[in-house]
């Protein structure tokens, strides 16, 4: 697949409307998106081939010399002086609300015209073939145990083409992404529900990621269905990749998007320089610090990707901007600024979000546990920037007794405490590395984006309930 | 819409097609303290189309979204490849809900204000609670939304309904010193009142001053825990969801009919109805997504699961003569102690929590509670950095609902709801 041709039609009608928006604001830019996503599901009673969530339109955001102003809209064809007027007015500020702007400097708009393209193996791969292989896998995992009840198989590859326009930028960008997921329903000595999955550049690579979980998902859902309630208590703790991820995104990461610094709203902001983690324990952000999920070319504001590490040896270093929280701390954005779809506001959001890895060995960490837990899965995690209070939760946990692991499951298993405490209660870091590509992330309870976050192992001590 | 659904009627290999558009005008303002950093405007179009195939006696169906800028050479090119992979879906066959034309506004008094004006006067009804000494509402996003929904069918069905509706995000913060909390709030309503919208902001206002105030209690405790609305219609939403005709049909339920979920228990017995509407709601709704009417439906009575619900398509896989569509909003019956009695004893009461966790196959019950109040028998005192958790078939068993019931978002039913014996750590 290639960059949008409805796109690269309208590019000449998004240079004329920033043009006629020009004679009104000091900064204007037009973002137009072209998304499209396709779901391929099969259980063993129903199958699915159809779009998913895409979307198809274009925001603007100006700068009137004081504050921002965005419009979305479907369409930008006919006359543009009629729609920047129409945006004009449909924009207006209540009189008493005027005075009550900010004040934040006009955005940089420095030259640049760059087209970006990321191929992909998508085209190789027809709606017939995808359905077939999610049913053949549903299947297979269907009769591998007469007590599985269903077995869903689901596979979402999606495009995305972006064109950005200013008065002296112009970019495009194209890539791919793919998720494959499997859930179980297990009818053991209890219900169980246990997933697997992850996202890939390749189709080619989902169809291997699923071919490999196979086992792994019956087996889960076998131990799912005997798995008991967690003792609530203080444990130590051996995380997974996904786990570590959940405790990066959710424990530090929301806490340093910088929108939330303008607002006052993160106890990250004054702690910049300062010992937040473990010395051990190097975290970073970037749709440039890895290829995954958010790996893009440029940011919804137009910036380019970054990689920016957020802490080093345990000090807080960096946070993650947008253009509108930048321009308002006077630092540069970090390629941080994301929207839900064009119909939504951007926002400084994370995109890739891990840990770098250690030196330690998985053995060695799970040995060291004389009694605790191996977490494994993200099931969902709720920040609190200001508070540093938080609450992530696996899908399960393997007890380890002595230094080895059980086949004791509980499940679910619900983290909670305070960030500083779990961060600096990481004392061991393994040598492995994953970063799962698969991840929604809403801010507070809304706007969504595709995030991945990951890491290795680490082993802390954390509260588990 | 009229351009999709001609090239839908001439198409011969359809056996049906549905069409959802919904048009979106949005007014935006974002404060950060109390200034306005950013001003949005939307003016949206979706329109969702699914084509329906019969075929080798199965039926196939896929769907796809239009772009508002595509002409009619796209569009058939759409359909053709809708077409194309509905032929390959083979599910059991099924009917689309037939007739019915509807046009109707859902009660609010949003729809006909000026856009401008009213986000003003939200502006002022939020920030007229901005007086707590210490206190500020560090961030508020307001979104006016003025929707039009409409559903047509290629059996007759042609319904519209128009909704305003408003969703305030306010982040009530308290400092003194270097020290700050804060709470977050996430009011939506259909009908602007600005004594109740300050009303509202002022209660967190002043939670917010208890959560700076609040202490880590002696843990580990085991106590009867309160929650309050949100969190009831979380938990008993999680119960209904799994009642419903599509996780029923596709095994992925836990509770058949019949199944008594509070089977020798010795709390309150619930009554759980889904309903189309509540008062002030933005989920309410005349229709569902299949533009089918919505026939109420008692999902759970006296603690026995009495039907299931959902749409026209699973209704029919499960042979419902009458399917309840989709329905939006619950009610749940009150329960039998005060509000006063539940608070006789001692009891943590959650003001904030990060989100419970409800878990019907682990039969598990927790969260993390970011503010509570807590009373030992002899005083109230605000709580924070605590976890609680519990057998969730323990609370059903146990739990007690107040006499004095509420309205609030899509959920009609008690106050509050009593957990006994719940581990708090």
């Amino acid at each position: 697949m290639s960059f949008s041709t409805y796109l690269n039609e309208k590019r000449q009608d998004c240079r004329e409307l920033v043009e006629a928006l020009g004679k009104h604001f000091q900064y204007v830019s037009i973002l137009g998106t072209d998304v499209s996503a396709t779901v391929i599901r099969a259980d063993r009673k129903m199958s699915m081939v159809q779009d998913g969530r895409g979307e198809c339109g274009f925001v603007l955001k100006m700068h009137n010399g004081r504050s921002f102003i965005e419009y979305s809209l479907d369409d930008i064809s006919g006359d543009k002086q009629a729609l920047a007027e129409r945006i004009l007015r449909e924009t207006q500020v209540d009189s008493k609300l005027q005075s009550k702007m900010i004040e934040a400097p006009v955005p940089a708009d420095e030259p640049m015209k760059q087209d970006f393209s990321r191929e992909n193996d998508f085209a190789g791969y027809d709606d017939a073939s995808l359905l077939d292989t999610c049913k053949k896998l549903s299947a297979d995992l269907v009769s591998r145990d007469d007590k599985v009840l269903n077995a869903f198989v689901i596979i979402q590859p999606y495009h995305v083409s972006k064109l950005f326009i200013t008065q002296n930028r112009e970019l495009s960008q194209d890539y791919g992404w793919a998720n494959g997921t499997m859930m179980v329903i297990y009818n053991g000595e209890k219900m169980s529900q246990a997933r697997f999955g992850d996202g890939a550049p390749s189709i080619k690579e989902i169809m291997e990621i699923l071919n490999s979980g196979m086992d792994q998902v019956i087996d889960l859902a076998r131990h799912l269905a005997k798995a008991k309630p967690i003792e609530p208590g203080v444990y130590d703790v051996i995380t997974d990749p996904s786990i570590s991820g959940l405790i990066a995104h959710e424990a530090f990461g929301h806490g340093v998007e910088m929108d939330q610094f303008v607002k006052d709203r993160a106890m990250a902001k004054h702690c910049m320089g300062q010992y937040v983690a473990s010395p051990i324990t190097n975290m970073h952000d970037g749709a440039a610090a890895t290829h995954s999920v958010a790996s893009y070319f440029f940011d919804d504001d137009g910036v380019l990707a970054h990689d920016t590490q957020i802490i080093k040896d345990g000090i807080l270093v960096a946070g993650l901007s947008d253009l509108a929280s930048a321009a308002q701390l006077g630092t540069t954005p970090t390629g941080n600024g994301r929207r839900d779809s064009y119909k939504r506001k951007a926002y400084a959001r994370m995109t890739n979000t891990f840990f770098e890895a250690g030196k330690d060995k998985l053995e060695d960490m799970i040995a060291s546990v004389k009694h605790g837990y191996m977490l494994f899965q993200t099931n969902n995690g709720m920040e609190d920037p200001k508070n540093w209070q938080i609450q992530c939760t696996a899908e399960y946990g393997i007890e380890i007794v002595d230094g080895k692991l059980t086949d004791n499951y509980v499940s679910p298993v619900v983290m909670s405490g305070s960030v500083p405490e779990l961060l600096k209660s990481i004392s061991m870091v393994s040598d492995n590395f994953k970063v799962i590509g698969a991840g929604m992330c809403g801010k507070g309870y809304k706007e969504w984006v595709r995030v991945s976050d990951g890491g290795p192992n680490l082993k802390v001590r954390v509260k588990l309930g | 819409m009229s351009r999709v659904i001609e090239l839908l009627k001439q198409n011969s290999q359809l056996s049906g097609w549905r069409v959802n558009e919904t048009a979106t005008k949005s007014y935006e303002l974002f404060f950060v303290h109390k200034n306005l950093e950013t001003v949005r405007d939307t003016d949206t179009v979706t329109t969702g189309v699914t084509v329906y195939v019969d075929h080798d006696g199965k039926k196939g169906e896929s769907s796809f979204e239009l772009s508002a800028a595509m002409g009619e050479a796209e569009i058939q090119k759409k359909i053709d490849a809708a077409v194309q992979r509905a032929r390959l879906v083979f599910n059991e066959p099924y009917e689309l809900p037939d007739g019915g034309v509807l046009d109707k506004n859902l009660p609010s008094n949003i729809w006909d204000a000026d856009p401008q004006a009213l986000g003003r006067e939200i502006a002022d009804a939020v920030f007229a609670a901005d007086t707590v000494p210490g206190g500020s509402i560090n961030a508020c996003e307001i979104f006016l939304y003025k929707d039009t929904v409409r559903v047509r069918n290629s059996r007759g069905v042609d319904k519209t309904q128009r909704i305003g509706r408003v969703m305030i995000e306010a982040i009530p913060t308290f400092t003194k010193g270097t020290e700050s909390v804060e709470l977050y709030e996430d009011y939506r309503f259909t009908e602007f009142d600005a004594a109740k919208v300050t009303a509202e902001i002022a209660r967190r206002m002043a939670e917010v001053r208890d959560r700076f105030q609040a202490k880590k209690p002696q843990t580990p405790m085991e106590i009867s825990v309160l929650l309050r609305p949100m969190e009831i219609r979380n938990l008993l939403w999680e119960l209904a969801d799994d009642l419903n005709y599509s996780a029923v049909y596709s095994h992925g339920n836990l509770h058949k009919t019949g199944d008594d979920l509070q089977e020798n228990g010795t709390g309150d017995k619930l009554t759980v109805t889904l309903k189309a509407q509540v008062p002030g709601s933005e989920k309410s709704s005349w229709f569902d997504t299949d533009g089918a009417s919505f026939r109420e439906t008692r999902v759970i009575e006296n603690g026995v699961v009495g039907s299931y619900y959902g749409s026209s398509r699973f209704g029919q896989y499960l042979k419902i003569q009458e399917p309840t569509g989709n329905l939006p909003c619950l009610k749940a019956e009150a329960g039998s102690m005060t509000k006063a009695d539940m608070k006789a004893k001692p009891y943590l009461e959650c003001a904030s929590l990060s989100g419970i966790q409800v878990d019907l196959f682990n039969d598990y019950i927790g969260g993390e509670i970011r503010l509570a109040y807590y009373f030992d028998g002899e005083k109230t005192v605000p709580v924070t950095g605590i976890s609680m958790s519990g057998k969730l078939s323990d609370v059903l068993k146990a739990l007690r609902l107040s006499s004095e019931t509420v309205i609030e978002g899509a959920y009609e039913g008690p106050a509050l709801l009593l957990m006994p014996g719940m581990k708090v750590l």
